[in-house]
C-alpha cells in the first residue's frame, strides 16, 4: 500500500504491506518531528532560533546537536564539499535531515517487524534489509520486485528514466543531487566554477551517506568523484553539463541486472 | 599510499603471469604452485565486463605487444594463483585476445582483516547505450534531485504514486 505525503518541502512515497498501513502514522510523525525541529522555513523552529542568534548553539537540544556532529564529521571526511553551514556561516543541516528523518523512519518500521517496505522522500530512497535479499524471496515478495527497483531519473527530461537497477541487501539506499530540479542549492566554497556534474546518484548502504557523498561529488566535481569511489563502498553514476554519464563498476553490474 | 602499494603487489603478481605467458607453457607464482595455461580457458568473469566499451581501456601493453602472439596461447582468461604479499592475498586473472593482454582483473585482494579490497571503484565514462532502456512500469521509486512539493505534481514519482495507490 502507497501512501504520499508532502514532508519536509518535498513530498513522502511510503510503500508497506497492507497489513502494516497504519504504520504510515507513525512514519509520518518522525518526519513532522524531525522537519519541526529543523527547517528554517518555519521562524519558531529550533534550527531557525539558533541560526537568528536567539537560542545559543550550546543550549541546542541533543538531537541537533547530534545531527551538528555528524554533518561536522562529513564535512571533514569530505574536504569541506559537504557542509552544515551556508556560505554566510548560518548554520543549515537540510543537507543531511531528510537522509536522518528517512533513516529514523526506517529503523522504526523494521523494529516493528514490517517486513518489506520503501520510502522515497524528495527523489533519496532507502527500502527494507529484508525482501529482495535473494531473488528468491523477490519473487516471494509481499509487494512485487517493482518495490525493490528504483529508477534514476533522466536529469534533463525529469519524467523520463536515465536506468534502473535493483536496491538490494546491504545496497539499501540511492540518493540523487543535481541542479537539475531545484536549481544551484548546492554550496560550493568559493568555487564559481560551473558544476562539472548536473546530476549524481550515489548507492550506498545506508541512506545519510548516499545523500551526503552524491551532494560532495556535485559539489566538488571529478576531484570529488574520484575520492568517493576510492575512499567509501559506494556505486555511483553522474551526469556532466554535456549529458554524458560516468558509472562506477558496480553499477555497471546492477544495471545489467536483468528484472 | 597503502592503494598505491597494493597496487605495486597486482603489478608484481601480473608481471609473473606476464612471464608466464611469454614463456608459453605455465606460470609459476612465488608461493611455488604453478598454473598450466590451458588452451580454450576463456572464461566469462568479470574480465571485460567491468570495462566493456568505456573506451578507457588500454589494450595491448609494450610487454604484451613484445609477445610471440603466433605462438603463444589461445585467448582465453588465465587466472594465477593467490600470491601472499604484506598486503593481503592477491590473485588475478589476465585476458589474452589475438595475442594481446586486454584486461587484468584482480580475483582475489583482502586486506590485513580478510576483508575484501576493490581495487578501484573509480566512475569510468559510459554511454546511454550500455545503461538498458529502463521503463517506469518496471518500477515504484525514482531518485532523483529533489523536487518540491508543487513540483511533484508534474513528476513521474506523482504518477507512479498514483498507479500504486
Amino acid at each position: 500500500m502507497r501512501t504520499a505525503f508532502p514532508t519536509m518541502g518535498t513530498m513522502a512515497s511510503v510503500e508497506l504491506p497492507a497489513a502494516w498501513a497504519s504504520e504510515v502514522n507513525e512514519v509520518q510523525r518522525i518526519f513532522r518531528t524531525i522537519d519541526d525541529r529543523y527547517s528554517l522555513y518555519s521562524p519558531d523552529s529550533e534550527l531557525s532560533l539558533i541560526a537568528a542568534g536567539t537560542t545559543s548553539l550550546s543550549h541546542a537540544s541533543p538531537p541537533l546537536l547530534a545531527s551538528y556532529a555528524r554533518a561536522l564529521e562529513w564535512r571533514s571526511a569530505t574536504g569541506g564539499n559537504f557542509s552544515p553551514h551556508r556560505p554566510d556561516g548560518t548554520i543549515d543541516l537540510n543537507g543531511i535531515v531528510k537522509a536522518e528523518a528517512i533513516e529514523q523512519a526506517g529503523e522504526h518500521l523494521t523494529a516493528v517487524g514490517c517486513p518489506e517496505w520503501s520510502i522515497n522522500v524528495g527523489g533519496d530512497i532507502l527500502v527494507s534489509p529484508t525482501g529482495a535479499a535473494t531473488p528468491a524471496t523477490a519473487s516471494a515478495s509481499p509487494l512485487g520486485p517493482r518495490v525493490m527497483r528504483a529508477g534514476i531519473a533522466e536529469p534533463l527530461s525529469p519524467t523520463e528514466l536515465l536506468c534502473s537497477l535493483e536496491l538490494r541487501h546491504p545496497r539499501r539506499a540511492i540518493a540523487t543531487s543535481g541542479s537539475a530540479q531545484r536549481g544551484d542549492h548546492i554550496w560550493r566554497a568559493g568555487s564559481t566554477e560551473p558544476v562539472s556534474f548536473v546530476q549524481v546518484s550515489v548507492v550506498a548502504n545506508d541512506i545519510v551517506t548516499a545523500d551526503v557523498l552524491a551532494t560532495a561529488i556535485v559539489a566538488g566535481g571529478q576531484t570529488a568523484l574520484d575520492d568517493v569511489t576510492d575512499r567509501w563502498d559506494v556505486d555511483v553514476v553522474a551526469v556532466d553539463r554535456a549529458g554524458a554519464l560516468r558509472a562506477t563498476p558496480g553499477l555497471l553490474h546492477a544495471l545489467a541486472t536483468k528484472i | 599510499m597503502r592503494t598505491r602499494a597494493i597496487l605495486g603487489s597486482i603489478l608484481a603478481s601480473t608481471s609473473v603471469l606476464i612471464v608466464g605467458y611469454q614463456a608459453g607453457v605455465s606460470v609459476t607464482t612465488s608461493d611455488g604452485t604453478s598454473v598450466s595455461l590451458p588452451v580454450d580457458a576463456a572464461t566469462n568473469g568479470t574480465a571485460g565486463n567491468t570495462n566493456a566499451g568505456n573506451g578507457s581501456s588500454t589494450p595491448g601493453t609494450g610487454t604484451a605487444a613484445a609477445a610471440p602472439a603466433a605462438s603463444g596461447p589461445a585467448d582465453g582468461t588465465f587466472t594465477g594463483s593467490s600470491v601472499s604479499t604484506r598486503f593481503g592475498n592477491v590473485q588475478v586473472a589476465v585476458t589474452i585476445a589475438s595475442g594481446s593482454i586486454t584486461d587484468v582483473t584482480a580475483l582475489q585482494l583482502t586486506d590485513d582483516d580478510g576483508r575484501s579490497v576493490q581495487i578501484s571503484n573509480r566512475a569510468a565514462p559510459i554511454l546511454r547505450t550500455e545503461v538498458l532502456s529502463s521503463q517506469s512500469a518496471q518500477v515504484s521509486n525514482v531518485s532523483g534531485a529533489t523536487y518540491t512539493t508543487d513540483a511533484y505534481l508534474s513528476s513521474l514519482q506523482s504518477a507512479l504514486d498514483q498507479a500504486g495507490a
